[in-house]
């Protein structure tokens, strides 16, 4: 879901920077305020581990792979939205700047659409369908397919914007193919929110009672 | 689990599954070069990409950068080792720039709340 430089021009890549950046220093707040000492390590970890994901492309049929995006993940697990917009635009910068992954100007749409929609939706969706469902493997999963399917959908439209997909064909192919990543943004988060959870229970902030943390 | 521990095993988690992709990552475009692939005619919705499919890109008065690393490799020549080393640069790298940024924010905090009167 990386929007390479050539996709969109320089003035739209701009905007969505200048938008980009208004987050980047609410998350900086959020890391300064209610990101505790013994809760670091599982930040830096969860950003290897999500730039490692990224890097996995696995197969989804029609000639399409796909990958975590991470930022319900890192929502989920931090109990904040701005945790995945620190974690993601950091994420991004590695890729986009060492590894040509996404490009420099379209960096603050990238890190609009993973981080800051990616860990939005992740999080409030997860957290109602907690309500709903009592289950965190319902609500886990759910709001991961969710936090990659609106985000690919939010990029379609700004290629349409930037002139590079017509409107309709781009959101049906682009809807398509990131309803089905979404079941690998779903299962890979459940996963690795179970695995996190049983490592280190007592630094996850899932937003409920210890006994419901457990129970599916 | 103690903190250095579960830094240490989430680091080569996150290292081996990096490494793995290296050799077991899908050579398929992903969703967005796939929609591309789409909407510029070179692929069907539903079928697989042409081997010579390729998305054509409009560079004009936009911006280009050169990574150093582009595409997790270090060129033809070193192969799968290339793709081995870039994966662990950038998994190493990504830890290094959160941890680095989170204990500098935190010291950041330290500092104003060690000042008298803030």
């Amino acid at each position: 879901m990386h929007i390479p430089d050539s996709f969109m021009p320089l003035t739209q890549g701009l905007v969505y920077w200048a938008i980009a950046l208004i987050f980047i220093g609410l998350s900086l707040r959020w890391a300064r305020k209610d990101m505790s000492e013994d809760r670091i390590p599982l930040v830096a970890v969860l950003a290897a581990g999500i730039f490692a994901l990224q890097s996995f492309n696995l197969p989804v049929s029609m000639g399409t792979s796909g990958h975590l995006i991470g930022g319900a993940l890192a929502a989920i697990v931090l109990g904040s939205p701005f945790a995945a917009v620190f974690i993601l635009t950091l994420v991004l910068i590695v890729q986009g700047v060492v590894f040509g992954d996404g490009g420099i100007t379209t960096m603050g749409a990238n890190i609009i659409n993973m981080g800051v929609i990616g860990g939005f939706v992740g999080f409030y969706s997860f957290k109602g369908l907690m309500v709903a469902t009592k289950s965190m493997n319902v609500s886990g999963f759910a709001a991961a397919w969710l936090a990659c399917l609106i985000p690919a959908l939010a990029a379609a439209v700004e290629m349409y914007l930037a002139g590079t997909f017509p409107l309709q064909e781009g959101l049906i192919a682009v809807g398509i193919y990131h309803a089905l990543i979404g079941f690998i943004e779903g299962f890979v988060t459940i996963v690795a929110i179970r695995l996190i959870l049983s490592a280190r229970p007592d630094i996850v902030n899932l937003g409920m009672p210890m006994e419901k943390r457990a129970g599916a | 689990m103690e903190g250095r521990t579960f830094l240490l095993l989430g680091i080569a988690v996150a290292l081996l599954i990096g490494v793995l992709a290296v050799f077991f990552a899908s050579p398929d475009p992903d969703g967005l070069e796939s929609a591309a692939l789409v909407v510029q005619g070179e692929k069907t919705l539903t079928g697989s990409p042409p081997e010579n499919a390729e998305i054509q890109e409009s560079p004009d008065g936009k911006f280009s950068y050169a990574a150093p690393m582009p595409d997790y490799s270090l060129g033809e020549r070193l192969g799968p080792l290339g793709g081995v080393i870039a994966i662990v640069v950038g998994t190493v790298l990504a830890f290094a720039l959160v941890l680095g940024s989170s204990k500098l924010v935190r010291h950041i905090r330290g500092n104003r709340k060690a000042k008298p009167g803030q």
